[in-house]
C-alpha cells in the first residue's frame, strides 16, 4: 500500500504538484496520466524522493518515507524510465546486478537472479548477459531496462513512460511482459504515460493530472462512464468511448449462462473485439469458448450493447 | 559520390612533394658540416664530398628509390617498408661520413648534419608516419612501434655508431649532467602534472555540480593561460623570493625565488585549466538517463560520481592530460632560465656560447619525450574511448 497525503510541490512561486492525496492498493498497476507538463513525473519522482516534497508526505506499508536515508529507500522500490538510461560502460548483466551489489548480495545469488530475469525477458543469458548497451535494439535495451529495475524484487515499481521510445508491435509485447511479471511477482507498478490505450490497458487504476492536481482516480471504466470532470473526458476521447468500455470487458467476464448460436469466440477476447466479429459476420449472437475448448456460454448484441452504455 | 579511381595510377600529392623534396637535398643540399673545432665556422659538403663515390651513388640511389615508392606507390605497406629503409640508409651515411671524416684519435675535429642530411631525415620521417597513419594501427600496435623505434635508437647509440658526431661529442662532454638534467625535466613535468590533476579534478567535478562556479573559474584560468611562461616565471620570483628570505622553514623545503619552486608552480597554473576544462566537458557528456536511473537505484552521491559519471567521463579527462604532459615537457626547457633544470639547461648554455650542438643536445630529447608522451597517452584514450560510449 502506498499512500500519497497532501503531496507538494513547489519551484518558487510556481506549484507543480498541488496537494495530491491517494491511495494505491499493493499488488495493483496505477496509470498517471495528463496532458504534458502536469507534473506526472514530479508526483511519481516524489515517491522515491529523486524529488523532495514541499509538502505533504508518502507512506509505504505505513512507514514514512523521509524517515529512510534515501539510497536505502530508493534500493528497495524499482526505477525504469524512458531511454532505458542503462550504464553505457557496463554489460547488460552487470546493469541488471547494480542494486544486487548494493545490496550486497552473494555472486552466487546474483547470477542466479541475472540469468532468471535475462529468461524471463526472453534474452538467452549465455548471449546477452556479456553484451554491453549499445550492442542491443532498442526494445531488448529497454526490456534490460525493466529487468534491471525488478532485480532485487522490489514490492513498488516506478516507471516513468518506460515504453515511449519503442514501436507499436514492440511496445505491445512489452506491454504484455510487464502484466505477466506484474501478477508474477505481485509488485505494485506506478506508470507514467502519455497513451490512455495503453492506460487502458494496464491500469486498474488511472490517475488523472491536470496543471498539478489530481483531477480523477478510479479504474478505466468509471474515468468513461463517470468522467470527474470535462477535461477527464476531453483526455478520454468521447468519439469513440462506447468501444474503449467495451474494450476493458472480457467475453468470459461478460458471458450469460445458455449455448449459442453463432460465431465461436474466446473467454478472453474483448466485448469490442467480439463485437467487431459479429457486426462482421452479421450474427446477433455468439458461444463463447474456454481456452480448453468447453464453452462458457453466450453472448447476445443487445447483451454487448447495453454493456457498452454509461451508467 | 564518385567513385574513386584504382589508386595505382595515381600520383600521390603528400608523396611527390616530399619525393621531390628528398631528391633535390640528396643532389643540391651539404649533407654535412664540417669544422675543424669546436668554434671554427663550418664548411658545408655534399654527399659525393664524404663518401667513396660508389656509397655515395648507392646512398643517393636508395633515396632516389624511396621517393619513386613515395610518389608512385599505393600500398601503405610498402611506403612504409621503403621510408624505414631510407632513414636507416641516410643515418648510416651520416654515421660513415663523421668517421671517414674524422681522423683516428682526433677530438677536436666537429662533424655534424648539413641541410641535406635533415631535409632527408624530416622528409622520410614524415612519410613513415604518414605511412604508419594509413595504415591505422590499433593503440597496441602504435605503442609497440614506439617502443621498437626507441629499441632501434637505443641499440644504435649503445653501438656507438654515432659516436663521430658533433651532438655526441657534446654528450660525451656532458654525460653525467645528461642524466641529471633528463630526470629533473620529467620530474618537473610530472610533478606539476599530478599536482594539476590532484587540485583540477575536484575542482573540475565542482564546477560541473555547481554551474555557476563554473564560468568563473574557467575564466581565470584562461587569464593564467595567455601569460607568457618567462613573463608568470618573474611574476613568482618576487613573493618566493619574499617567502625564502622570510620563512626559514620554506628556505629548507627547497623554495627560492629561483629553482624548481618557481618552475613547478608555473607549470601547474598552466595545466589548470586543460585538466579542469576536459573534466568539467567530459562530466557535461555524461548521458542524463544514466545518471538519473543510477540515482533512482539507490546509489549514493559518490557512487554515482565514481562508479558511473567518472568512468563515463575517463577519456575527455586523459585527454586533458595528455594536452598537458605535451605542453608540459615543452615548457620545461623555458624553466631553465630561471634555473630550474631539466634539458632547456643545455639549450640555453648552446645558445650562450653559441654552439647549436649543445643547444640540440636539449632540443632533440625534448622533442622526443613529448612525443612519445603523446603517442602512449593517446593509445590509452582509444583504448578507453573503445569501451562503448
Ligand atoms: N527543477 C525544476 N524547476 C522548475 N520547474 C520545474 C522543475 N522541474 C519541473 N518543473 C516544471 O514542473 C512542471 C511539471 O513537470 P513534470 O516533469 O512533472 O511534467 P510531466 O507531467 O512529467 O510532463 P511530461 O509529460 O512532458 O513528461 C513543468 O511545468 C516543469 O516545467
Ligand atoms: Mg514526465
Amino acid at each position: 500500500m502506498i499512500q500519497l497525503e497532501s503531496l507538494t510541490k513547489q519551484y518558487g512561486p510556481t506549484t507543480v504538484v498541488d496537494g495530491v492525496t491517494l491511495a494505491i492498493a499493493s499488488g495493483s498497476i496505477t496509470v498517471i496520466v495528463g496532458t504534458s507538463g502536469s507534473g506526472k513525473s514530479t508526483l511519481l519522482r516524489m515517491i522515491n524522493r529523486l524529488i523532495e516534497p514541499s509538502g505533504g508526505r508518502v507512506l509505504i506499508d505505513g512507514h514514512d518515507t523521509s524517515a529512510t536515508p534515501v539510497h536505502l529507500l530508493r534500493r528497495k522500490i524499482g526505477y525504469a524510465i524512458q531511454g532505458h538510461g542503462l550504464f553505457p560502460h557496463r554489460t547488460v548483466g552487470e546493469n541488471i546486478a547494480t542494486v544486487p551489489r548494493l545490496l550486497g548480495w552473494s555472486a552466487a545469488r546474483i547470477q542466479a537472479r541475472v540469468d532468471e530475469l535475462l529468461r524471463i525477458f526472453q534474452l538467452e543469458p549465455a548471449e546477452f548477459a556479456a553484451k554491453f548497451p549499445h550492442q542491443l535494439s532498442g526494445g531488448q535495451q529497454q526490456r534490460v531496462g525493466v529487468a534491471r529495475a525488478l532485480a532485487a524484487e522490489p514490492a513498488v515499481l516506478l516507471m516513468d513512460e518506460p515504453f515511449g521510445a519503442l514501436d507499436p508491435i514492440i511496445r505491445g509485447k512489452a506491454q504484455q511482459d510487464l502484466l505477466d511479471i506484474q501478477r508474477r511477482f505481485g509488485t505494485t507498478v506506478v506508470l507514467v504515460t502519455h497513451d490512455m490505450d495503453e492506460a487502458f490497458h494496464l491500469g486498474d487504476h488511472v490517475a488523472v493530472m491536470s496543471q498539478g492536481r489530481l483531477l480523477q482516480y478510479d479504474p478505466p471504466a468509471l474515468l468513461l462512464t463517470r468522467p470527474a470532470d470535462p477535461f477527464v473526458s476531453r483526455l478520454t476521447g468521447t468519439a469513440d468511448r462506447s468501444l474503449k468500455l467495451l474494450s476493458l470487458t472480457t467475453a468470459g467476464e461478460a458471458a450469460e449462462p445458455g449455448v449459442g448460436e453463432g460465431p465461436s469466440v474466446p473467454a478472453a477476447a474483448s466485448l469490442r473485439e467480439v463485437l467487431s466479429d459479429l457486426v462482421w459476420s452479421g450474427a446477433t449472437a455468439a458461444t463463447v469458448m474456454r481456452s480448453d475448448g468447453t464453452p462458457a456460454g453466450r453472448l447476445t448484441l443487445a447483451g454487448i450493447l447495453a454493456r457498452g452504455r454509461a451508467g | 559520390m564518385t567513385p574513386t579511381p584504382p589508386p595505382l595510377h595515381r600520383i600521390d600529392r603528400l608523396g611527390a612533394l616530399l619525393g621531390t623534396a628528398s631528391i633535390a637535398a640528396v643532389a643540391w643540399l651539404p649533407f654535412v658540416t664540417f669544422k675543424a673545432n669546436r668554434i671554427a665556422s663550418g664548411t658545408a659538403r655534399s654527399l659525393f664530398e664524404v663518401l667513396p663515390f660508389g656509397t655515395a651513388l648507392a646512398v643517393a640511389g636508395i633515396v632516389v628509390v624511396v621517393a619513386a615508392a613515395a610518389i608512385g606507390v599505393a600500398s601503405p605497406r610498402s611506403r612504409l617498408a621503403a621510408a624505414i629503409v631510407g632513414i636507416a640508409v641516410v643515418a648510416l651515411a651520416l654515421a660513415a661520413a663523421a668517421a671517414d671524416l674524422t681522423p683516428p684519435g682526433n677530438r677536436l675535429v666537429r662533424v655534424s648534419p648539413g641541410v641535406g642530411c635533415w631535409v632527408l631525415l624530416l622528409v622520410q620521417a614524415l612519410l613513415a608516419t604518414d605511412a604508419l597513419a594509413r595504415l591505422r594501427p590499433g593503440p597496441g600496435l602504435r605503442v609497440l612501434c614506439l617502443a621498437l623505434t626507441g629499441a632501434v635508437l637505443y641499440a644504435a647509440f649503445a653501438l656507438g655508431l654515432f659516436d663521430q658526431l658533433s651532438i655526441m661529442r657534446e654528450y660525451a662532454v656532458n654525460a653525467g649532467t645528461f642524466a641529471r638534467e633528463a630526470r629533473q625535466h620529467v620530474l618537473l613535468a610530472t610533478g606539476s602534472l599530478g599536482a594539476a590533476v590532484l587540485v583540477g579534478l575536484p575542482l573540475g567535478v565542482l564546477c560541473h555540480k555547481v554551474p555557476r562556479l563554473r564560468a568563473a573559474t574557467l575564466q581565470v584560468l584562461n587569464l593564467i593561460q595567455t601569460i607568457p611562461s618567462i613573463a608568470l616565471f618573474g611574476i613568482l620570483m618576487v613573493p618566493l623570493g619574499a617567502l625564502a628570505t622570510a620563512a626559514p622553514w620554506a628556505r629548507e623545503l627547497g623554495v627560492s625565488g629561483i629553482g624548481a619552486a618557481p618552475a613547478v608552480i608555473a607549470l601547474f597554473l598552466y595545466a589548470l585549466l586543460p585538466v579542469v576544462a576536459n573534466a568539467t566537458v567530459g562530466l557535461g557528456r555524461v548521458s542524463p538517463a544514466a545518471v538519473d536511473a543510477a540515482r533512482g537505484m539507490g546509489l549514493t552521491g559518490r557512487q554515482v560520481l565514481t562508479q558511473i559519471e567518472l568512468p563515463l567521463a575517463l577519456p575527455v579527462i586523459v585527454t586533458g592530460i595528455r594536452i598537458v604532459l605535451v605542453q608540459n615537457i615543452g615548457l620545461v626547457t623555458v624553466a631553465a632560465l630561471i634555473g630550474g633544470g631539466g634539458f632547456g639547461t643545455f639549450v640555453f648554455q648552446g645558445v650562450g656560447q653559441t654552439a647549436i650542438d649543445l643547444v640540440l643536445l636539449g632540443a632533440i630529447p625534448t622533442v622526443v619525450l613529448a612525443f612519445s608522451s603523446a603517442v602512449v597517452l593517446d593509445a590509452l584514450v582509444d583504448v578507453m574511448s573503445r569501451a562503448p560510449q
